[in-house]
């Protein structure tokens, strides 16, 4: 499992493609948005503190550029059949769940190095310009609570949808379930955005990190005690999905997220056992 | 490493029945599995590589049994195997796939792992490309990239299957010898329907069609099922009917032909001296 963990780790990062892709997505939004999109402000007073602000460059951090990781890590899995590798894997004592589990892991912290790296140099940046060594600290515990999580869905997700179709297709598919499932207003149609199944940071932005005492007001929400809450969406179907958020609701979320990961890797790994014959 | 097959059978999903009741013994040292495509070598090495379950009968690999978990982990630590179409990752170089593959096969020192693949990369010949990508390789270098990754673990069994193919011939006069070179004290399963692969490397062999054993003992024995069944023939007139013409080269103003057959093919026909070729021919004519 380390050996397949470091060398998928090596061979995705060394991809000129990852580095060309991401490179892209960040030239496009800087170009978008006039900066880098992660030091966004959202409007109210949440670039005043360091906490409020590494919160706002998660959620912008794990809004659109999952597509991206995804998309890159879809062919990660199917590719030992495609170059011909298995019959040599299979045939050393290493099992497959161990070298599943290594691919996975490998493969998703390489594809999310430059995620990382984004995300740590705009809390560096931000240390240095408004003078918060503070952000550094906060930024690690975010990373860890709110876009470790998120990944590890979506890597699982990402390698285990092309074996059921060929990665091209899994790609597109991938960017419509991640508007319809991470992006569209909940009102819009029955989705599962903005719910516990969705791979958003929030409910441990609101519920873990005290996000919704920053936030301003919209206009028609009138402020509870302890800030704003993350939760049902008025009128929105599925709102079972979206309990208000709380310390065991964010947990749960981190929860939901690796349970759902360990289950479709777990699927990946019958679906190998299924087609040896 | 003794290899004892008894009853096997393989059914493929969608009823091809790959192998058909197969009983043979492999002993140590260089043994070879002739075939036309399609008579099911590579499915045979498959099931002793643990990748497919047989449909039926056992398989003990140094009296390990195959089909069992256990027995298979067992055969798999001390095997090296080549499929037939070995795929490589484009984008390490010879040495670090070579590493992977050491390290999954539980070759766990570094200094022990490198030693190791500096020697199997000085005997396939590879150490002036060891740090080239594998993507710029070409057939032959791959297939002894093949045969390195197959030897890592000091396999006591070696699974060939078809590793000539695409040679040119330098390269494969190198790899036979050095596949003979390797079966010393292990056991060397050489698959092929190259008839002078085996000639050239194996005292022994077994020739497979559509699934069932039709030959199994000494290169010897199969080169004197041709004989006095040879025959050449030069004639500047029509192929000779009888038989069967193996050869056909231009002599002068006829040709000369190489004829299987019980009989002589006509009043000018010399009987030659048989080959291996030869007694797999002889052995494959229908209603021999
Ligand atoms: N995965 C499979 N599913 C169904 N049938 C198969 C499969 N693999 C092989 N076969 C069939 O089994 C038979 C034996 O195939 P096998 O590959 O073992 O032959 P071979 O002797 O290795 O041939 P070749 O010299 O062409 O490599 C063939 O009829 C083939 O079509
Ligand atoms: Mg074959």
């Amino acid at each position: 499992m380390i050996a397949t963990f470091r060398y998928e780790f090596r061979m995705q990062i060394r991809r000129p493609v990852l580095w060309i892709v991401y490179g892209l997505t960040f030239a496009v939004t800087v170009a978008g948005f006039g900066h880098t999109y992660l030091d966004l402000n959202l409007g109210g007073d949440e670039g005043r503190e360091p906490r409020p602000a590494m919160i706002v460059s998660a959620i912008l951090l794990t809004s659109l550029l999952p597509i991206v990781y995804g998309c890159l890590l879809a062919d990660r899995l199917v590719r030992d059949r495609r170059l011909g590798m298995t019959d040599v894997l299979d045939t050393t004592p290493a099992g497959r769940t161990g070298r599943l589990a290594g691919k996975y892991l490998g493969v998703c912290a390489a594809t999310a190095v430059p995620l990382v790296l984004a995300y740590l140099g705009r809390a560096a940046a931000y240390a240095v310009t408004e003078g918060e060594p503070a952000a550094l600290g906060w930024a690690a515990v975010i990373l860890v609570t709110t876009v470790v999580p998120a990944l590890l869905f979506v890597g699982a997700l990402a390698l285990a949808g092309p074996l059921l179709m060929p990665p091209l297709l899994f790609r597109v598919l991938f960017v419509v379930y991640w508007f319809w499932g991470n992006i569209i207003p909940a009102t819009m149609m029955p989705t599962l955005s903005h719910s516990i199944l969705s791979a958003n940071s929030q409910y441990v932005a609101y519920g873990l990190l005290g996000f919704g005492h920053y936030r301003e007001l919209p206009p028609n929400v009138i402020l509870p005690p302890g800030g704003i809450v993350y939760g049902p969406w008025p009128g929105a179907a599925l709102n079972f999905l979206r309990p208000e958020a709380s310390p065991a609701v964010a947990l749960l979320w981190i929860g939901v997220m690796i349970a759902l990961a360990a289950a479709v890797l777990l699927l990946a790994r019958l679906h190998t056992a299924r087609t040896e014959s | 490493m003794r290899i004892e097959i008894s009853r096997l059978t393989k059914t493929y999903k969608g009823g091809v029945r790959a192998l058909d009741g197969l009983d043979l013994d492999v002993p140590t040292g260089m043994y070879g599995l002739l075939g036309s495509n399609g008579a099911g070598k590579t499915t045979l090495m498959r099931i002793l590589a643990g990748l497919l379950r047989p449909t039926s009968g056992t398989v003990r690999v140094g009296g390990h049994d195959i089909t069992a978990a256990d027995g298979r982990l067992a055969v798999q630590r001390t095997l090296g195997y080549l499929p037939q179409s070995l795929g490589v990752y484009p984008d390490l170089t010879a040495r670090q796939f070579l590493d992977y593959i050491a390290l999954l096969k539980g070759l766990d020192s570094r200094p022990s792992r490198r030693r190791r693949i500096g020697e199997l990369l000085e005997t396939v010949a590879l150490t002036p490309d060891a740090d080239r990508r594998l993507k710029g390789f070409s057939g032959g270098m791959l297939r002894r990239v093949g045969i390195a990754q197959a030897l890592l673990a000091d396999p006591r069994l070696l699974v060939v299957d078809e590793p000539t193919t695409g040679l040119d011939p330098e390269e494969r006069i190198r790899f036979r010898i050095l596949l003979s070179r390797l079966a010393g004290d292990r056991t060397v399963l050489l698959s092929t329907h190259i008839v002078e692969d085996v000639a050239q490397t194996c005292r022994s062999l077994a020739v497979l069609d559509k699934g069932r054993l039709v030959f199994r003992g000494e290169v010897g024995e199969l080169v004197s099922r041709a004989e006095r069944r040879v025959w050449t023939l030069t004639t500047s007139g029509p192929a000779p009917s009888q038989g069967r013409i193996v050869a056909a080269l231009p002599e002068g103003a006829g040709t000369r032909y190489r004829v299987i057959t019980p009989t002589a093919p006509g009043p000018s026909a010399q009987p030659a001296e048989p080959t291996l070729e030869d007694g797999y021919l002889a052995l494959m004519e229908p209603g021999r």
